[in-house]
């Protein structure tokens, strides 16, 4: 919410600086940032009392004293003669309705009303309306403004389930359902209580004979309402954080005197209803507890001093009187948390926190742990997928509100979203693809079942290192790698998957296998690694949506202690397009006569490499190798 | 590496990876093992009860509207939106003094380029006699120490949740001076204590929750979370 910096003083005897209202506002747990004289403060949900210059300054009134006066009309009104039934007080308990008539012209508004105008940008519509928004905005309570003369002094409040089109005062067409709590006339719906009014009869440039609705609604009865139909309303934000049930009159009264500020009041009644009793929280007034939440030591004539600075009254037999404006303060906790915000968070000194003295137990190494192991040691990469898939079947779990249709079902099975990873990858000149995902998978069946699962997924060359470059990854694959590691599985869980419908050109078979973790008979056969090893954290390299180019080079050795020499050079090289280099090839005729074939990846953050940017990269590479007697590059 | 004969080519051993996220969340879940905390799971699919009403998040709550929380076969259940319902599972069924942590995913309607539908959280909380504020800020600064290092610059701000009070978010001051929020914790507030039939006289507790995916781009650099979630071979293989 953006509030003026001199709208804030105006209700601060003090006159600290803009900064100095920042960083207080931060204490108090107000996140603000401050563009010219503009102070925009993000409030959290339970502090409605503060959606004001007026509330906001109140709640500085720890810092800086505050100045609670406001320029009300304090004359006597006479009673109004409206035809008004409330069907459900319990939604609305406190209401007030002014009639109130002007005559003369309106030729500009006073400075204070300009400055908010103009200032934070608000878009001006017609004198009331106006005079309304800018009440809202001073003192936090919303007002509705009808034109008198089209309610034929007739209105009822009710909570009703509605089938009902509802043109709002901005024109828009809204289709009104379920339950609402509506204002009608005549039968006809004409406000969307503490939302926003109906076209038909709210105020227009040239009403002078103006209903003003001053209300309180119960913010549970608001809520969800202004989002579901997509109406943006400042009211409905303040009734659903709960304004301030007391404030009615005064709010009303100020909206008399703003109104009188511009132009002649001719004619005023008010109609005032409350149709419960207004009751105050008490809390006993104890420090000791405060102390106890907050591991601090403050005195009770400090406390008392707090509770003071804060607003709430302290009666004789030590009671608190929590004010009407603060809905947020229901518990001994909550006067915890204000006086930590006078103290300040920061200033609170720490005290050791004492970890449950226990035996710790030693890390078990479950089934789970142990497979995730065995599959990274074997070149698997762990992929998390979002569980959502379009498609649904009798076991799935559906998503009552999805993000889009194809979400609309909790996948049953891990095997799509892996497929679809691999496909990914392919289509990223991958050529050699282990993966692997490891979670719970939800289905119905009288009730929910959960039952974690593993997924693996293959396609590609087995490894890039030269004994295995040609090999590729089949069902034998994964029958040696779980057999290697004493598990027996039954092989038929191996599926091959039709490549039938992939958005893909390569042709590697893909192969998975799907198991419920349970299923797997145990752990796998001599895992070395512990339960759990924490890596050390690093900064990653920022990868690259730039396709790769791939070269290959061929070298003849004449003399095999040259391998290890070439090798360091060639895997060691530094460039910046150089993505990846390995030996892919390796045939040793004898001592003498050895062949070694290295693969270069090259690829940019920035750009599409060119055949040229490549070409200089292997000549860089050749030229380093030219360097080393013995080796040849045959055709060179 | 395996090197077999001096005379041959090393044979490269083709290492996969654990995905940074259960890197991060496993680092974080062994920290709190090693100030008391017992790691527990529980469903992701949970019912509003564990969810939002033990933790005090009234029905009226914007988090339990139809926006905010994806609901499952006619609002029977709901995806849970933080790890804290498996929590209160466990602190319905034990009596303190407890310290236990949960980490994993949690769902919230929200896809853009800095929220995502999934993502993954760590919680704990610490229930025993006497437990204050002054304690938590002590726990959270060695969290905060243990990740980012004993010379980071820490701020509490006063924040609002349901089911701690008072409540606070913690922010760290980055190398660009701009602060940024790491975590969220408060003392448990009385009302969740009672929910789980504890007496809140005698118990009270510290909770906090971390936003898993949050520090695992500032400890990797990584900038868009989305990258987390692509499956890229090229970002997964470098952990």
């Amino acid at each position: 919410m953006k509030i003026l910096y001199k709208h804030i003083l105006s209700f601060l005897e003090e006159k600290p600086s803009i900064e100095d209202i920042s960083e207080k506002l931060f204490q108090l747990g107000h996140e603000n940032e401050i563009t010219n004289e503009i102070i925009d403060i993000e409030f959290t949900p339970n502090r409605g009392d503060c959606l004001s210059a007026y509330g906001i300054a109140r709640d500085l009134g720890v810092f800086y004293k505050f100045n609670s006066w406001l320029d009300i009309d304090n004359s006597n009104i006479e009673p109004l003669q409206i035809d008004f039934t409330n069907k459900c007080s319990e939604d609305c308990p406190f209401i007030i309705f002014l009639n109130i008539e002007i005559d003369g012209e309106i030729k500009k508004y006073q400075p204070y009303i300009e400055d908010y105008f103009q200032n934070l940008g608000v878009k001006k519509n017609n004198f009331f309306t106006d005079m309304s928004n800018y009440l809202a905005y001073e003192i936090g309570q919303p007002t509705h403004c009808y034109d008198f003369d089209k309610i034929n002094n007739e209105i009822e409040f009710n909570n009703v389930e509605l089938d009902f089109e509802f043109e709002t005062l901005l024109g828009k067409k809204i289709k009104l359902t379920n339950n609402n709590c509506i204002f009608s006339s005549n039968g006809t719906p004409i406000n969307l209580a503490g939302i926003m009014g109906d076209k038909s009869t709210s105020c227009k440039k040239d009403t002078s004979n103006a209903l003003i609705e001053c209300a309180y609604f119960n913010p549970e009865s608001i809520i969800g309402k202004a989002l579901k139909y997509d109406l943006n309303s400042d009211a409905s934000y303040k009734f659903e954080r709960g304004v301030n049930p007391e404030f009615l009159n005064i709010a009303i009264r100020r909206f008399i005197k703003i109104v009188s500020d511009h132009v002649n009041i001719s004619k005023i009644n008010i109609y005032e209803k409350s149709y419960e009793d207004l009751i105050k929280k008490v809390l006993d007034f104890d420090v000791s507890i405060i102390n106890k939440i907050l591991g601090v030591n403050i005195s009770k004539d400090l406390y008392a001093n707090y509770i003071e600075m804060l607003g709430f009254a302290l009666t004789n037999d030590k009671k608190i009187i929590v004010p009407s404006h603060r809905h947020d303060i229901k518990h001994q906790n909550d006067m915890a948390e204000e006086v930590a915000r006078i103290i300040g968070y920061n200033n609170i000194e720490i005290k050791d926190f004492m970890p449950i003295d226990r035996d710790k137990l030693p890390e078990t190494l479950t089934k789970d742990k142990a497979i995730k192991n065995l599959l990274i040691k074997n070149g698997f990469s762990e992929v998390i997928n979002a569980p959502f898939t379009k498609h649904g079947s009798s076991t799935s779990l559906q998503i009552d509100n999805p993000l889009d249709i194809n979400k609309s079902f909790f996948r049953t099975s891990l095997k799509d979203s892996l497929v679809d990873n691999i496909i990914y990858n392919e289509n990223r000149q991958h050529d050699s693809i282990k993966i692997f995902e490891i979670s719970d998978i939800y289905t119905k069946n009288n009730g929910i079942n959960s039952e974690k699962s593993l997924c693996l997924a293959i396609s590609g060359r087995v490894s890039n290192n030269y004994e295995n470059f040609s090999k590729k990854l089949d069902k034998k694959y994964l029958n040696d790698l779980f057999a290697n590691a004493d598990i027996d599985l039954d092989s038929n869980l191996i599926e091959k998957v039709s490549r039938d419908g992939l958005k893909t050109k390569q042709k590697n078979e893909i192969y998975c296998l799907e198991i419920k973790i349970d299923d797997i008979p145990k752990l796998p056969l001599s895992n070395n690694h512990k339960a759990s090893v924490n890596k050390p954290f690093f900064k990653y390299n920022k990868i690259s949506d730039f396709p790769s180019s791939t070269r290959d080079i061929s070298f003849l050795l004449h003399d095999e202690t040259l391998i290890s020499e070439l090798e360091n050079t060639l895997l060691n090289l530094k460039s910046e397009n150089l993505k990846e280099a390995f030996v892919f090839d390796f045939y040793k005729k004898d001592s003498n006569n050895i062949k070694i074939g290295f693969r270069f990846i090259f690829q940019s953050r920035f750009s599409t490499l060119t055949i040229s940017d490549v070409d200089k990269e292997m000549i860089n590479i050749i030229d380093v190798t030219k360097n080393i007697s013995g080796v040849e590059i045959p055709g060179l | 590496m395996s090197s077999g004969n001096e005379f041959e080519p090393i044979l490269v051993e083709d290492i996969g990876s654990e995905h940074p996220i259960s890197q991060t969340k496993n680092y974080l879940l062994s920290l709190l093992s090693s100030y008391g905390f017992t790691s527990i799971e529980g469903p992701e699919i949970e019912t509003e009860e564990f969810n939002f009403d033990m933790l005090n998040i009234k029905k009226t709550h914007p988090a339990r509207q139809m926006h905010d929380t994806f609901y499952i076969d006619n609002k029977s259940f709901v995806l849970r939106t933080h790890t804290s319902p498996v929590q209160i599972r466990a602190m319905t069924l034990n009596q303190p003094p407890f310290s236990y942590s949960s980490g994993g995913k949690v769902y919230r309607k929200d896809d853009d380029a800095t929220h995502l539908p999934m993502f993954h959280q760590v919680e704990g909380i610490h229930i025993d006699k006497e437990v204050n504020f002054a304690q938590l800020k002590d726990l959270i600064y060695k969290i905060i120490f243990e990740l980012f290092g004993t010379d980071t610059k820490i701020r509490f701000r006063p924040s609002y949740f349901p089911f701690t009070e008072p409540s606070a978010e913690v922010d760290i001051l980055s190398n660009n001076g701009k602060w940024l929020e790491i975590l969220g914790c408060g003392i448990v507030n009385p009302v969740v204590i009672e929910n789980c039939d504890i007496d809140a006289i005698t118990y009270s507790g510290l909770a906090f929750g971390l936003g898993v995916e949050r520090i695992a781009m500032l400890k990797y650099g990584v900038d868009d979370i989305r990258d987390f979630y692509k499956s890229n071979l090229d970002f997964l293989k470098q952990f």
